[in-house]
């Protein structure tokens, strides 16, 4: 042992992480057992009206959840045939994304990729923005 | 009747076998007429924990579908009077469990047993929820682990909606958790959850920690109930465990590290 760790601050237990990660997880665990998993058919669903506009390769769709303390996101990721339809997804997704929910989608300039970000309490309250 | 008792867990591996034979060999012990079953099909284990593995013959399937009787079955532990168990099949899958057959057997078994102990496989699937399907008390048996907690609420979550209790809209199944393989030391250094840690997370009554222990594996090499090794401390925290299941109030031991002489402590750093 080193003198200078004495003056280190002592890293966080990680038993302590363990604690913290398990009320966070098991929280929306607990919260989501008693309702129908509703995410597949939100991402069916949303995946269906983006098809209206463009052909889409289901393949190349990402769905991304993260789950934390007081607030969650949803992250989908399309990745489009051509630069033009970026545009018209965009359009599209605003309009499915504030209708589920009243959430605005986020625009992303850099890639062809749109992504959205449902904020809030999105995913284990029907759509309704809740803070614990 | 007999009141049925279901050992599970969710995560395998955790000492839902270890805590099966220890707990139906301390009920018997106390003088209640005890058996313990193992629903891990396939899998069987627990005639070797036991120690019985020699004189198996027909097994919980064979009774199931009617190619034995119960008492052909059962086999009665040679130590203790009081304590039989009754081994499962290796050859057969979960489906041979049928809810109506399950049911047969342990209506039989009630009339006969004042406590039918099930030993659950691991996981959610048709093993574990024949197992705790019947049941009117769970213990769950988890480790100071992250997957082993989450399971552990899962399966509370298990036994609140699809149990017969839950199903019928009766009293749910009473619930205690059973702490395992706990090791104060490392819970001293940060490294391992705390007893309380886990209670607060799952939120259900604590009926015992049991240490982590070389015992355990010793009494596994020989076929004895760890319960029976007297001396060890896990064997010790299972007889407390019992007495609490059967309303003693006694205090937890074997939670927190024994206060060392500085010359020894002395000792261990430089070690
Ligand atoms: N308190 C303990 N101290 C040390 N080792 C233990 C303890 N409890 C259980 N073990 C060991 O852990 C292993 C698994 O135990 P056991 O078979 O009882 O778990 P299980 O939950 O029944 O497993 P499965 O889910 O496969 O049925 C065994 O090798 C056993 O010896
Ligand atoms: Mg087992």
């Amino acid at each position: 042992m080193s003198i200078f760790s004495f003056f280190r601050s002592a890293p966080r237990p990680s038993a302590v992480q363990a604690k913290e990660r398990l009320q966070i997880v098991m929280a929306h665990e607990r919260a989501g057992r008693t309702g129908p998993d509703y995410l597949p058919m939100l991402q069916q669903e949303l995946l269906a009206v983006i098809a209206k506009y463009i052909d889409i390769d289901q393949n190349k769709v990402e769905v991304k959840l993260d789950r934390g303390g007081d607030c969650s996101t949803l992250e989908l990721n399309i990745e489009l045939p051509a630069r033009e339809a970026a545009k018209a997804l965009k359009e599209a997704a605003k309009a499915a994304v504030g209708k589920a929910n009243g959430a605005a989608a986020h625009d992303d300039e850099v890639s062809d990729s749109v992504k959205m970000a449902a904020g809030g309490g999105a995913l284990t309250n029907g759509g309704v923005k809740k803070r614990r | 009747m007999g009141k049925i008792i279901v050992m599970t867990s969710g995560k395998g591996g955790v000492g839902k076998t270890t805590s099966s034979a220890a707990f139906a060999t301390g009920l018997a012990l106390r003088g209640f007429k005890t058996v313990v079953i193992d629903f891990d099909v396939g899998l069987r284990n627990l005639d070797l924990v036991m120690g019985c593995e020699r004189r198996v013959v027909f097994d919980f399937i064979n009774v199931i579908n009617g190619e034995a009787k119960l008492n052909q079955a059962l086999i009665k532990d040679k130590r203790i009077d009081n304590l039989y168990i009754l081994p499962t099949s290796q050859t057969r899958d979960k489906d041979a469990l049928t809810k109506e057959g399950v049911e047969k057997v342990l209506n039989e078994l009630s009339k006969e047993f004042d406590y039918i102990l099930c030993d659950s496989p691991a996981g959610i699937e048709r093993g574990a929820l024949m197992s705790l399907y019947f049941a009117d008390h769970a213990i769950i048996v988890t480790n100071p682990e992250v997957s082993s907690v989450r399971d552990s609420d899962r399966i509370l979550g298990v036994l609140n909606s699809k149990s017969r209790r839950a199903e019928r809209g009766e009293e749910p199944v009473t619930q205690q958790l059973l702490l395992t393989r706990y090791d104060p030391e490392r819970v001293e250094r940060g490294e391992m959850l705390k007893v309380d840690d886990v209670l607060e997370i799952l939120a259900i009554p604590l009926l015992g920690v049991i240490p982590e222990s070389q015992a355990v594996l010793r009494a596994s090499n020989v076929g004895m109930p760890v319960i029976l090794d007297e001396h060890s401390n896990a064997g010790q925290a299972y007889i407390d465990a019992v007495g609490r299941f059967l309303g003693e109030d006694l205090e937890h031991r074997f939670v927190s590290v024994p206060k060392k002489g500085l010359f020894s402590r002395l000792l261990r750093r430089t070690a």
